[in-house]
């Protein structure tokens, strides 16, 4: 199980981790129970600070994706997110479809767009 | 002059046998070791295509010659100790050992340097799998190698009436304590290539049970001697010259383990590592990683272990 991270990224790193394991949740890959390595080993595989990681392990709590046993490390607790807020939701959707419409894509092809990008998350992880 | 003693044969047999050793690795792996990953690489570092064509035929010379150079020292230091019988000087082989690891790492040091300007990668991954010590670290032989060296204290400290030199049972027990650098090993890693992430993890974690497995031969090494030390200084006369060769003979077994840890380690190193990225080789913004030889807590236990060896050979030697 990897986590991809893309160097060019605007994101900052705790983001990328962030929305990486979500991603690798979403699609199925991080089942409920499994383990997330400690903060300690992905900084120090990374190469980044301690606490880039620990924000993003702590968002990743506050959402209610991952559990932090003190001791044993972030098990992943759930596949839905524990707080669902509309706002949180279909605003960066609202900006994305903004943005592809602005590039000049019709509303066919966004949701084909969109579509395919969701099919490739599914068939990743072989979600369900 | 006088026939060699029977110690002095067994210095002059291990010896030498260390000697062809040492010269058949590098004969078999150094000496193509910058070719290890494959023509796009030397030593790990990432080489235009044509490079081999160019400078780094120069780049292969100078690493052979200085291969040749530092192999050159030991054969001669070997021969003054052997032609003037001055066996005694023999531990100060491993001041060689020093001067091998130092002008390897100078070496990688300045290739880094001067040909380092390898592309950034465009993704970076990391697996995410932890690494418990328990899955690297065999902890039962690790308790039975305490075990050994406490055994071995025991024996030598209850020698009474005889007079001790704990010197050298000193510096074998500081040769043994290689568990932090196990630890570190087990703990340190870097970004992956994010193409062939899979491949790249299996290389960086052959590379760590390696460097484990090698940590492990010495240690134990180390401790065969301690132990056959303190069996010496409690045994009648009579039974020391058969527990020599015993203790030799389970020395140079667990010394054929090593060497046989060693390259069969890097003969699977060279095949998994075939045209991947050596760990901590590229660049990418995060930083090159934490992997052994970068990391600074690595680097604070190697000089105090390494320092501490250096300080009780000389006073063994000078005082």
């Amino acid at each position: 199980m990897f986590l991809t991270l893309q160097t060019n990224d605007k994101r900052p790193i705790y983001q990328q981790i962030t929305d990486g394991i979500k991603s690798l949740i979403a699609g199925g890959n991080l089942r409920e129970g499994m383990m997330l390595p400690s903060v300690r080993q992905v900084a120090g595989d990374l190469g980044v600070n301690l606490n880039t990681v620990a924000v993003a392990y702590r968002q990743l709590q506050d959402e209610g994706f991952v559990t932090v046993r003190h001791g044993s490390g972030a098990v992943i607790a759930s596949r839905t997110a524990r707080r669902i807020d509309e706002a949180d939701i279909y605003q960066p959707l609202r900006t994305a479809l903004t943005q592809l419409l602005l590039s000049g894509l019709t509303g066919r092809e966004i949701e084909e767009t969109v579509r395919l990008e969701l099919a490739l998350l599914q068939q990743k992880g072989g979600a369900q | 002059m006088n026939a060699p003693t029977e110690f002095e044969w067994m210095i002059l047999s291990s010896t030498l046998l260390i000697f062809l050793v040492i010269v058949y690795g590098l004969v078999k792996y150094l000496w193509k070791q910058p070719l290890q990953n494959g023509p796009g690489y030397f030593l790990g570092i990432e080489v235009p295509e044509d490079f081999y064509e160019g400078s780094g035929k120069v780049w292969l010379k100078s690493y052979r010659a200085m291969l040749v150079a530092l192999h050159l020292i030991l054969a001669v230091f070997f021969g003054i100790c052997f032609a003037s019988r001055r066996l005694d000087l023999i531990p100060l082989c491993g001041f060689w050992a020093l001067l091998d690891v130092v002008a390897m790492l100078a070496f990688h040091a300045w290739t880094r340097h001067r040909l380092g300007a390898n592309p950034p990668v465009r993704a970076a991954a990391i697996a995410l799998e932890s690494r418990r010590l328990g899955d690297y670290i065999n902890w039962p032989l690790e308790a039975l190698s305490a075990g050994f060296i406490a055994i071995s204290w025991w024996f030598l400290l209850r020698a009474d009436g005889m007079r001790i030199d704990l010197l050298s049972p000193l510096l074998m027990t500081w040769a043994t304590l290689v568990l932090p650098s196990k630890i570190l090993l087990v703990r340190s890693g870097s970004p992956l290539s994010a193409e062939r992430a899979e491949e790249h993890f299996r290389y960086q974690d052959a590379l760590r049970r390696i460097g484990i497995s090698q940590l492990n031969a010495w240690g134990w090494g180390c401790v065969v001697m301690l132990f056959g030390v303190a069996l010496g200084r409690n045994c009648s006369p009579a039974v020391i010259p058969f527990l020599r060769w015993t203790v030799v003979g389970v020395f140079l077994a667990i010394f054929a383990t090593m060497i046989f840890t060693v390259f069969s380690g890097m003969r699977l190193a060279a095949t998994v590592g075939r045209d991947l990225r050596p760990p901590g080789s590229f660049a990418t913004p995060f930083g090159r990683g934490a992997w052994i030889w970068k990391s600074r807590s690595f680097m604070i236990w190697y000089i105090i272990w390494v320092s501490g060896i250096v300080a009780l050979v000389l006073y063994a030697q000078f005082r």
